[in-house]
């Protein structure tokens, strides 16, 4: 951090104990979460829940959300929430579908398709960043925006573009689990490395928790946030590309709701979307996992998924009475 | 996070001397204008565009638009940010609707019954946001995805008996526009009269321009909170009925395409999501607008898919220009 206190500063010792941090910092109450889901499951299911076929049916649908969660989690660390990126996704995949059908060169399709999106990102960042419009409300309107796109890109109902290459390697098996899944995972190592350990993640952090103080230590609060939104704009252009190599095709409905799967989630995981600063990428991981295998169990179970969102609903709303309890802001 | 930045400048607006004061009228003339704009360009692309036919279009679609504005605009201006949950509490309204109207009960009855689902719905909201502590967007997402959810479980399909009265409701109308469009265009009057006059309006002001202080004169946070959650679902009621008179069959997830314009309509007309601002009256103009843009896109020649663009971008354009006024402190 920049040091602009005059003087010495005053020596105040920090006991660290990371035993204790373990079993009350933000990651533990989701960690017991996901215990609590993977017994549940044992109990409720069998030895099947935890089988390699099992796990790699949930991770195949998690490589999206994990994806989209590691980045647009450092928006939300940021303080500056992003609604559109289910649509974000949905518009690269129509995007993406389109370019191939053209007979469009993979590469070269993926990095327009990457830029068209962050240059649609721009577009919320601009009036956030730029203009200081409220975060929910601007990207809901570009979330409404790149559906309308994704409906004119997709003209039909759905675009079919199977690219075999593409298929072989997105679906590719490692050790009896998804590749991808893996490098999701990867991924949300990385991501937890960077919010951490690095002055990139402390000064996201900084901006997130208090702007205004953040700004005072030299922190360019617009470059972070702006930043932090153009990376949730990529990483939901990425996973779109992604989902086009899983499944061949983009539908006109793809990515619809994924903001709230995705949120609900990584609120449950320990992020929050109305105060910046607090989170941590392998909690939101844990939160995804931990939704996946109660949606997971429910199906296994065959009971109607609404049951489902019923469940994400009434988990959100515990996880945020706990991020308050755990110290976050009353309301009121 | 940039609502609460924006709480914190927005009680030190009067500050600021202004060199054309138009009396808080200047939001107004702007979207009278645009929105005036917006018809003569269409009329004068397509001179067709200009006729009875398209008044009607407009005034139905401002008709439910512009009741649930009235309801996210008292959310809004009492510093309770936004009412995500209205499409869940219009639908459950319109169920019991329905149900009622199968088992042949009057109009009143059904009108009085909305109202009181409404209510009941913002009750909960309340309730969890008062007792909980928790900020009303994060309560109001979550009871949506929950209520929706539980929606979806109890029914698929469901539309009011045709031949019913309410069913003759949404197809009467008075001196040239729909029957339902007058509630709509006489409450926002009646609101927008009545909230910067009356004591209750006041406080509900006062509370969403600067908590602290109005606490300090001893107005209940807790108790306004309640109110303005409450009326705000009666108000959900009442377009319910408007939609259950004049919808289609519909589905839990029928009323999810009207929150964006509700939002839009409110910011743009001048209702700050930071609380404590704007005028009911101006929502006329601004769902008139929003509502115009539909019908105006199809004369252009635009597939409806491009009206989703256009409503997007408004919305980004419009909150812009809503945190660029409180950034700049002037109204």
């Amino acid at each position: 951090m920049t040091d602009t206190a005059a003087g010495p500063a005053p020596e105040y010792v920090i006991p660290h104990h990371p035993i204790r941090e373990a079993l009350t910092g933000s990651v533990a109450s989701i960690a017991f979460t996901f215990a609590v889901v993977v017994i549940v499951g044992l109990l409720w299911v069998g030895p099947k829940f935890v089988s390699f076929g099992n796990v790699s049916i949930m991770g195949t649908f998690l490589i999206l959300p994990l994806i989209v969660g590691a980045c647009s989690g450092f928006a939300l660390m940021a303080g500056v929430v992003d609604l559109s990126i289910g649509s974000m996704v949905g518009f690269s995949s129509a995007l993406f579908a389109l370019l191939l059908l053209n007979g469009w060169d993979v590469w070269l399709a993926g990095a327009v398709t990457i830029l068209v999106c962050l240059a649609m990102g721009s577009i919320t960042a601009a009036a956030v960043v730029g203009f200081g419009a409220d975060a929910i409300a601007a990207s809901l309107g570009m979330l409404t925006a790149l559906r309308g796109l994704t409906w004119f890109l997709v003209g039909g109902q759905a675009l079919f573009a199977f690219h075999p290459g593409l298929f072989a390697v997105v679906n590719q098996q490692v050790f009896g689990l998804p590749l991808f899944f893996l490098l999701a995972i990867l991924l949300t190592l990385i991501a937890t490395y960077v919010a951490t350990k690095t002055r990139l993640g402390r000064h996201v952090k900084a901006v997130g928790g208090d702007d205004r103080a953040a700004a005072r230590a030299g922190i360019s609060v617009k470059r972070i946030r702006t930043f932090a939104l153009l990376l949730s704009a990529l990483g939901a252009s990425i996973g779109g590309i992604i989902l086009v190599g899983q499944l061949g095709s983009a539908a006109l409905a793809t990515g619809t709701g994924l903001e709230f799967q995705v949120y609900a989630a990584l609120m449950i995981g320990g992020y929050s979307i109305l105060r910046g600063g607090v989170g941590n990428p392998i909690g939101g991981a844990l939160g995804l996992l931990a939704v996946a295998g109660v949606a997971n169990i429910l199906e296994l179970k065959a009971i109607s998924p609404y049951y489902v969102n019923i469940i994400i609903g009434l988990l959100l709303l515990a996880a945020v009475l706990l991020d308050r309890l755990r110290g976050g802001d009353a309301f009121e | 996070m940039s609502l609460d930045r924006a709480i914190e400048s927005a009680p030190q607006t009067d500050a600021t001397p202004r060199r054309f004061n138009l009396g808080g009228w200047g939001t107004g003339l702007t979207l009278l204008a645009v929105w005036l704009l917006l018809i003569a360009a269409t009329g004068f692309y397509r001179a067709d565009f200009l006729s009875h036919q398209t008044m009607l279009a407009i005034a139905f679609t401002m008709s439910i638009v512009g009741v649930l504005a009235i309801g996210q605009g008292i959310v809004a201006m009492s510093g309770g940010f936004i009412d995500l949950s209205q499409p869940s509490g219009l639908i459950l309204s319109n169920l019991v609707i329905v149900r009622l109207a199968e088992a042949g009960m009057p109009l009143p009855v059904l009108i009085v019954a909305a109202v009181l689902t409404g209510m009941a719905w913002g009750f909960i909201n309340a309730s969890i946001i008062v007792f909980a502590k928790l900020n009303p967007v994060i309560v109001t997402l979550g009871t949506n995805f929950i209520g929706l959810a539980g929606l979806f479980l109890v029914f698929q399909l469901a539309q009011v008996p045709l031949g019913s009265d309410i069913h003759a409701l949404g197809r009467t109308s008075h001196l040239g526009l729909p029957a339902i469009w007058w509630p709509m265009a006489i409450l926002i009057l009646i609101v927008g009269f009545l909230v910067p006059r009356t004591r209750y309006g006041r406080r509900m002001i006062a509370v969403g321009g600067n908590r602290a202080a109005a606490q300090a004169r001893g107005i209940s946070l807790k108790a306004t909170r309640f109110a303005t959650f409450i009326a705000a679902g009666g108000f959900v009621g009442l377009a319910a009925v408007l939609f259950a008179s004049s919808a289609g069959p519909f589905n839990a997830s029928s009323a999810n395409s009207m929150q964006l314009n509700v939002i839009a309509a409110v910011i743009l007309a001048g209702i700050s999501l930071a609380g404590g601002r704007g005028s009911f009256w101006m929502l006329l103009l601004s769902v008139g607008f929003l509502s115009t843009i539909p019908t105006s896109l199809v004369f252009f020649g635009f597939a409806s898919d491009r009206q989703l663009i256009f409503q997007g971008l408004i919305l980004v354009v419009a909150v812009a220009i809503d945190g660029y006024r409180a950034r700049k402190g002037s109204p």
